[in-house]
């Protein structure tokens, strides 16, 4: 069968939308370098230190591979870790590192925003997948799903050890980190500019390269729905958590 | 995965048809005062991208004494998606129902509303090396709209024999369940159906059996001639003009969501009713309690044909797929339902419509 692909036209616009996409792909990957750094200290067990490590330096990587192709194809990216969200997204797993809060480290790192991550970048590639960027962004994709597939089951054990107190525990941290996420993806800027886009806010010129904020966070939101669903939290709680979210 | 999945004799898997009660739902979530409700419009933004799951539990009583409980999973499917344009989507989520359903070990599951034309009662698609068994409901939602008609005669002194009766939706599972009950039992049939060749088939095949019968694909055309009318189509009817009704025709609209209540004038409401409904005499209770906002009508104890066949066949310990697809329901299986239910006190609704209690 014959199917014809809409490709947008590449436009300056579209230049400007896939250089914002990997201005925020490549601070959020530092920022998960970061965290993941951060969590070698927090943990006693060895094992799980080293991982720790692995997933830091897996998040260099990213970042690195995104730089590369920003230099090569001569985007001009911000890197920005004191834009106004991440660096609250930084701060907020910062509070529950310096508890030390291993678990809760976890949740925010490979739940929450590693589903934005693998959601997004499913997104962003598939829209670019005829571009390089496009197919890198689908790659690292992948390969933070297995961050994801590493919290199940230590979450899993942790909601069978007490399962109304984990829940409370997911409840606070969504509270605490879902709530930056949400107010990054809003429709509209809730708390002003991010600092990591160039000029305005690249949410409304998304259309330019096929995408629309809406399905961006409605398909990261799904995702993390889903995760918490296969960790065990009931669906009515977690519904709650996110109909309560800024919108 | 859910702690209490053992005891979840049945799972009913539906969607909204309305945003007023998906507002009502997403507010009530909010747990926050009414200046900080969210509008219609930022939820719908989100709405169609929650994951298909369980919302509630359900106890359902007998009056036998016995009690089912069950689970709501809701499957988000918009109420603006329940069109051909989205239906890849909504196959998707009702797949992730049925999931849900088998995860949660229900011994039986039914497909509320649009949840069973998407697969065109193709339940066997469903339960993969699952225990849970999945039926359309469509039986016994059959049963409580040929039911309520043949009482709605007795209310206004008609006899059923004399009466012309037009099913919109003939061809579909419910429809031709309906075509098959009354097709000796009333003076003519008229059917209404989108798809010509199928219309023209079921014709054919009632004239073969001296069964007096018209068919048109256009409403209009069979409106004047109606003196009770069935409307079980798939989606709103869009050129149902009340003007060509008989002043005392009978209107029963079993569509999900429903395809005239709308539509009609005051003196038509008074013999409109909302078919397709039972009542469960035992009572029922949802926990949370979301009964305001997703399940409020008129009457207490009020419920879905489709979504009660799973409860009778739980009650009965019948984990069968009693309701398979298009075609199969016959006069007979409809009897054997509605004794079923009958037995547990769940029977055909009295009649309601949005304006008004007329029983």
């Amino acid at each position: 069968m014959n199917t014809t692909t809409l490709t947008p036209e590449k436009t300056e616009i579209y230049w400007d939308v896939v250089t914002d996409m990997l201005s925020q792909a490549i601070t959020g990957e530092l920022v998960g370098m970061s965290n993941f750094a951060t969590l070698t200290g927090t943990i006693d067990d060895v094992h799980e230190k080293m991982e720790c490590a692995e997933h830091a330096n897996c998040e260099r990587g990213h970042a690195e591979g995104f730089i590369h192709l920003a230099k090569k194809y001569k985007l001009p990216v911000n890197i920005n870790m004191d834009g106004y969200y991440w660096k609250n997204v930084r701060e907020c797993f910062l509070r529950w590192a310096n508890k030390p809060d291993f678990i809760g480290c976890i949740i925010i790192q490979e739940v929450i925003l590693e589903c934005f991550a693998v959601s997004m970048y499913k997104d962003v590639g598939n829209a670019l997948e005829d571009h390089e960027i496009g197919q890198l962004f689908l790659c690292i994709s992948k390969e933070e799903e297995e961050h994801i597939e590493h919290s199940i089951d230590i979450l899993q054990a942790e909601l069978d050890k007490d399962y109304a107190g984990f829940i409370q525990k997911v409840e606070d941290i969504h509270n605490d980190c879902m709530t930056i996420l949400a107010e990054w993806s809003a429709t509209v800027d809730l708390k002003g500019h991010c600092g990591v886009c160039r000029g305005e806010c690249m949410k409304n010129s998304l259309y330019a390269a096929g995408m629309d904020i809406k399905s961006l966070r409605g398909n990261a939101i799904n995702l993390y729905l889903k995760t918490l669903d296969r960790i065990g939290i009931p669906g009515t709680k977690s519904l709650q958590w996110i109909a309560n979210l800024p919108m | 995965m859910d702690s209490e999945s053992s005891n979840v004799a049945f799972a009913l898997i539906g969607h909204q048809d309305s945003w007023q009660k998906i507002s009502g739902f997403v507010n009530l979530l909010r747990n926050t005062s009414q200046e900080a409700e969210i509008e219609k419009q930022k939820i719908a933004e989100v709405y169609s991208y929650f994951p298909p799951c369980a919302i509630f539990d359900i106890d359902v009583r007998s009056i036998t004494g016995i009690t089912a409980k069950g689970k709501y999973i809701e499957t988000f499917i918009s109420p603006d998606e329940l069109t051909l344009k989205h239906w890849k989507n909504n196959i998707s989520k009702v797949k992730q129902a049925a999931d849900c359903a088998s995860n949660l070990q229900a011994g039986i599951a039914t497909l509320g509303g649009f949840t069973s034309i998407v697969l065109e009662g193709r339940v066997d698609m469903l339960n993969g090396n699952s225990k849970t068994c999945f039926t359309t409901g469509n039986t016994l939602t059959a049963a409580f709209i040929v039911k309520a008609i043949e009482k709605a005669c007795k209310h206004f002194n008609k006899e059923l024999k004399d009466q012309n009766i037009l099913i919109i939706g003939s061809t579909g599972d419910i429809g031709s369940a309906c075509v098959k009950y009354f097709s000796a039992k009333v003076n003519t049939l008229l059917l209404c159906a989108r798809q010509q060749n199928l219309l023209y088939q079921q014709q054919k095949e009632l004239l073969e059996n001296n069964i007096s019968a018209k068919e048109s694909a256009d409403v209009t055309t069979l409106l004047p001639e109606a003196d009770i009318i069935i409307a079980i189509a798939s989606s709103i009817i869009e050129n149902f003009d009340p003007a060509l009704c008989k002043k005392d025709v009978i209107i029963c609209d079993a569509g999900y969501p429903k395809n005239l209540i709308d539509n009609l004038s005051e003196d038509l409401n008074e013999r409109l009713f909302c078919g397709g409904m039972g009542i469960v005499n035992g009572g029922y209770d949802f926990t949370p309690s979301f009964h305001h906002q997703l399940y409020n009508f008129p009457i207490p104890n009020i419920g879905h044909g489709c979504l009660l066949e799973a409860v009778v066949l739980s009650f009965e310990n019948k984990n069968i797929a009693y309701s398979t697809g298009k075609g199969n329901i016959s006069p007979e299986k409809i009897e054997q339902m509605y004794d079923m239910a009958q037995k547990h006190g769940i029977r055909e609704a009295p009649f309601f419509n949005t304006l008004r209690v007329w029983d």
